[in-house]
């Protein structure tokens, strides 16, 4: 057991497991979607991004590649919801709710691609 | 020379198509002229005139029979009349434009030139190393499909067009370019890219005799460096071939064979190693095929007859000949001069012969003296001649003990030629210690079964360069580590095991090992030929390329490959120091 892995495979399953946490519910309504939960969802996307910079290998720049497109998708929705709330001030209307839960929901869709290749390399190298 | 035809094609384009466009540019012009011309309606008391716009899209529509309802307004008589000399006159054009164009689709050497510049395009697209081959019969398909097996693109030049559209139909798992025509016209040899610095190699498996030693003659002049391989059923030719140049191999089939059954006769072990190594079919290291060295009989003295004579001969095993087309029948004792029916074959003492060898050049000859012979002597040894490949399934259900198929024994020993360079020397060398010691070749079979089991093995020559081994080469220069062979034949999945290959011969530099120690440091631009598991040097090829997997094999621990998790424990340990050493001097303050 090499304990750099329990790390790295550890955030990016993390990263996957709370963007699902956020997608579930219903997708307009704002009760169902923390802000917090959302705030969290970023922060260990960033860390697991942070953790993929550096692998030389195809599969690490796939991995990579993946986290990006994440965290793309994640900033958009956060940018959305900003700027709904505070600057047009048109509050967490179920027409924002929806579109801040798609953007995470093509953000979960990365973050599933990113475990499927983790656990195939995984199991390629069969030790 | 590319950049030439390149201009011949669109040349003869521009050439043919001058005056069907001249043509279609005057129609045009002047329909669109007179129609601007002609007197429209009189709207208000004023005569209409068409706009040069309105003309010309009017006359485009027209003259291509499109006829749109929609007109720029409603037209006068004057102009309908104008209008219909402009569709029949422009359909007429346009008619003998398309025609024009059609004739020189046609043109047999329009087609050709085309086809020229389509196999000068794919030829220039090959990106890694490939092989000229010049004629595309059974020996040349083969050996396509052997390199194709080897990811080795061919560039074929065959003159028969029907060959080169069944070279059209084959599925290969790389380019195989393919050009019908005269492969001795150095200009064609050109076009294939003997010049080209991708070029491996040229071989020459035409069937006519003077095309191969001229085609040989071209390339070494084209380009003197280049490794040409010649096949050659005749010594004469093969003389003036081997005097060409040093990089030039001549391929023997039938002597080739006849030397191999020798060998089998008094060597057999030796043998089956030799056949095991080139992948023959059936070859197996735990049987060795055993020829009697009792009497022979030989029909038929051609090329293949004459070599197994004069092999036999040599050591003395008694042999009576059957062949009906012999001019000079006293040059040959124990002649029998007939065809090989069972009146003859009995007089030839097939009753009491140990062996037979039907080596005529006709397959079904063979076949029948093969079975008539059994029912004289059905313990008779038998080697067959296959001339065709086509004949394939007849001659397995002959169940001879040796099929000799001239065009599948030159492709395996040109392939391997090409593929494993190295495994001429190997042999060589087993030859040399095989006298020596006797013991030695059932040793080295031994270790080579544990280590790579008893089916056929896979052959692979791998080049430590930095295109090939980026990772190693990293290691070596940059990091100065000393890498071992037994450091890189490990296994990934498992590093206390090893790969099921084994090293059989390495150059380095002017140097060449054969059957070199696990403990040999390999350097950069070492070549390495392996024996083994394809799926073994699928992964060895991937360890060279993958820095993490190679640094798994040499010293047992992953890398952390994540830059922050990297960054983490060093920036602690500084931390670390730099405490120590404030609490340091706060005490020696």
């Amino acid at each position: 057991m090499n304990f750099d892995k329990v790390i790295f495979g550890f955030f990016i399953i993390l990263a996957l497991t709370l963007n699902f946490g956020f997608f579930l519910g219903e997708y307009e309504n704002p009760e169902h979607h923390r802000s917090y939960e959302f705030f969290g969802v970023i922060v260990v996307n960033f860390i697991a991004t942070l953790l993929k910079l550096g692998d030389r290998s195809q599969i690490g720049a796939i991995l990579l590649a993946s986290s990006l497109v994440a965290d793309l998708q994640l900033i958009a929705a956060a940018v959305y919801w900003g700027v709904a709330v505070h600057v047009n001030e048109t509050g967490l209307t179920p027409e924002v709710m929806s579109s801040i839960v798609s953007l995470s929901g093509g953000a979960l869709l990365a973050n599933i691609i990113s475990v499927i290749i983790l656990i195939s390399d995984t199991l390629m190298s069969r030790r | 020379m590319p950049a030439v035809e390149i201009n011949r094609v669109s040349f003869l384009v521009l050439r043919e198509l001058r005056r069907p466009i001249m043509v279609l540019l005057l129609v045009y012009a002047f329909s669109i002229i007179v129609i601007t011309y002609t007197p429209g309606p009189v709207i208000d008391g004023k005569t209409h005139h068409m706009s040069i716009f309105h003309a010309i899209y009017f006359v485009t529509y027209t003259v291509t029979t499109t006829g749109f309802g929609e007109i720029p307004g409603e037209f006068s008589d004057a102009q309908r009349l104008v209008a219909m000399v402009i569709l029949y006159v422009g359909v007429i054009a346009w008619l003998y434009s398309i025609g024009a164009i059609i004739h020189l689709m046609q043109n047999e050497h329009f087609q050709n030139a085309l086809k020229e510049h389509i196999f000068i395009n794919e030829v220039n697209r090959l990106s890694s190393g490939f092989v000229i081959i010049c004629g595309f019969g059974d020996t040349g398909s083969l050996l396509a499909r052997g390199l194709s097996d080897n990811y080795i693109s061919g560039v074929v030049i065959e003159a028969n067009p029907d060959r080169i559209k069944a070279l059209a139909l084959r599925d290969y798992r790389v380019a195989m370019p393919g050009l019908c025509a005269d492969a001795s016209i150095p200009k064609h040899l050109l076009e294939a890219g003997i010049r080209s610095p991708n070029c491996d190699a040229i071989v020459t498996v035409t069937n006519d005799e003077e095309v191969n030693l001229r085609i040989a003659v071209l390339a070494r002049l084209l380009n003197p460096d280049l490794h040409i391989i010649a096949r050659s059923k005749v010594e004469v030719y093969e003389e003036m071939l081997a005097s060409l140049t040093d990089h030039v191999a001549v391929i023997d089939p039938f002597k080739t064979f006849a030397d191999g059954l020798m060998m089998s006769i008094y060597n057999p072990v030796m043998y089956a190693l030799d056949q095991w190594l080139v992948g023959a079919r059936g070859a197996s290291l735990k049987k060795a095929v055993c020829p009697p060295r009792g009497a022979w009989v030989i029909c038929g003295y051609g090329h293949m007859g004459h070599e197994i004579h004069r092999v036999f001969d040599e050591h003395d095993i008694p042999t009576v000949i059957i062949d009906s087309e012999i001019n000079d029948v006293d040059a040959i004792p124990n002649l029998i001069n007939g065809r090989p029916t069972e009146r003859t074959l009995r007089r030839a003492g097939v009753d009491k012969a140990a062996g037979i060898v039907s080596a005529t050049a006709d397959d079904g000859h063979n076949l029948a003296i093969l079975v008539n012979a059994r029912t004289i002597n059905n313990s008779l040894f038998s080697v067959v001649r296959q001339n065709l490949h086509q004949n394939e399934v007849a001659f397995s259900a002959a169940d001879a003990d040796i099929i000799m198929q001239p065009s599948l024994v030159t492709a395996r020993r040109i392939l391997f030629r090409l593929i494993a360079p190295m495994l001429n020397e190997l042999q060589e060398y087993l030859h040399e210690r095989n006298q020596e010691d006797s013991e030695y070749i059932n040793r080295l079979i031994e270790h080579l079964s544990s280590v790579v089991g008893y089916k056929t093995p896979h052959m692979v020559t791998i080049t430590l360069t930095r295109q090939d081994a980026p990772a190693l080469i990293h290691y070596l220069n940059v990091k100065q580590v000393q890498v071992t062979l037994d450091d890189l034949l490990r296994d990934p999945r498992m590093r206390d095991e090893h790969l099921t290959t084994l090293p059989l011969v390495i150059h380095s530099g002017q140097e060449s090992i054969i059957l070199p120690d696990l403990s040999y440091q390999v350097k950069e631009n070492d070549k390495i030929l392996l024996c083994g598991r394809s799926a073994a040097h699928r992964l060895l090829n991937a360890s060279l390329n993958n820095p993490y997997t190679l640094y798994y094999l040499i010293t047992g621990q992953d890398q952390t490959r994540s830059w922050f998790l990297k960054a983490v424990p060093r920036l602690i340990n500084q931390i670390k120091q730099t405490l120590s050493g404030t609490s340091r001097s706060i005490q020696n303050g």
